[in-house]
């Protein structure tokens, strides 16, 4: 295999808990929708896709019933797709911890993403992620051989994990994603992306982790930018930006993770393919 | 989970001006954060939330 060190991940976050048709039409929503565009990802670049499901609403939830039909579509639809899943457990606000991890232990992805700490969303509402929950997230990901994406919207969150760590909740290597500009979170630039980094060199210790990135907004770019230079891997896709540029609705997801492994080229390097983000991240197919 | 971008939408209570912030430009611009762009006034603050397809009539101050 290719040497590794070249490789960045792609993340395709492809859907998200907040934007509606009213904020970009071309956003996925229905599992049908959505295993369509995990397949436009991975033919684009993508070595990961992130998951959230929504009603029929068109608003986040935790229903496992949908994580289930997406899944099975895309495996009927596309079975020569090999890119990694990575479920939410944070699709919607008001969700139980039971049915925030409900889908984890039926359909055992590889990967779901842990939430390393609350904070307030969006100004009105609380994000929580309770000791209690890290811990029982931490010991269900263990049991079903999941590896837990560590999101961290903040340095604390980062600390979070190293305690974590420290007790034995989460095993190394860890793999970060920071989260950056969201309301209520550090604000998105090179300048806070390398500050996330160098707090997670100190307290995880360089080489027993990995990590990607995205910002959100007007930070987008900066942070892509600053994270392939940085050594990490990126996340894009219209959970985070509906945008392409300014003024710019994006087309589709496929159209943001084709210019992100095009960026991620242009900068020297190559987008991982799944088999190669797996040997990165350690998992185990 | 991420939630885009949380903007700010103001009116000029001088000029009429409507304008939109991204909120996490605080640190960036401080003082002129909810400034009106063409005339300094500090604005009236309407409501925030994601961007929607029918707020071009919000300038989106940079």
């Amino acid at each position: 295999m290719s040497d590794l060190k070249n490789k960045r991940i792609i993340t395709a976050a492809l859907t998200g808990a907040w934007p509606k048709k009213e904020n970009n039409p071309n956003v996925p929503m229905t599992p049908s929708e959505i295993a369509d565009d995990v397949y436009a990802a991975w033919k684009e670049g993508a070595a990961i896709a992130h998951l959230h499901m929504r009603d029929d609403e068109g608003n986040g939830t935790m229903d496992h019933l949908k994580f289930a039909e997406t899944l099975r579509l895309i495996k009927e639809r596309y079975p020569e797709c090999d890119i990694i899943l990575n479920l939410t457990t944070s699709g919607d606000i008001y969700a139980t911890d039971d049915t925030r991890v409900l889908h984890v232990k039926e359909l055992k992805p590889e990967m779901a993403s842990y939430d390393c700490g609350s904070m307030n969303w969006l100004n009105f509402g609380l994000f929580l992620n309770s000791p209690k929950f890290l811990e029982d997230c931490g010991r269900i990901f263990k049991e079903n051989n999941v590896k837990p994406e560590i999101e961290c919207f903040d340095p604390g969150m980062i600390g979070n994990a190293a305690y974590y760590l420290k007790k034995g909740v989460l095993e190394g290597p860890l793999h970060f994603q920071f989260c950056m500009g969201c309301a209520n979170g550090i604000p998105g630039s090179l300048k806070n992306l390398l500050f996330m980094k160098e707090t997670a060199d100190q307290l995880i210790g360089k080489g027993n982790y990995t990590w990607s990135a995205f910002g959100v907004g007007h930070s987008a770019m900066e942070v892509m930018y600053a994270a392939i230079a940085l050594g990490g891997s990126i996340r894009v896709g219209m959970e985070d930006n509906v945008m392409y540029s300014k003024g710019v609705l994006a087309e589709s997801n496929a159209q943001l993770i084709a210019r992100a492994a095009r960026v991620i080229r242009e900068y020297g390097c190559e987008p991982a393919t799944p088999d190669e983000a797996r040997q990165i991240l350690g998992l185990k197919k | 989970m991420s939630w885009g971008p949380n903007f700010m939408y103001y009116h000029c209570p001088s000029c009429g001006k409507k304008f939109k912030f991204q909120q996490d430009m605080i640190p960036e611009l401080g003082d002129d954060f909810g400034r009106c762009p063409d005339c300094g006034e500090m604005g009236v603050f309407e409501h925030d939330g994601a961007r929607t397809l029918d707020d071009n009539e919000y300038f989106e101050v940079e």
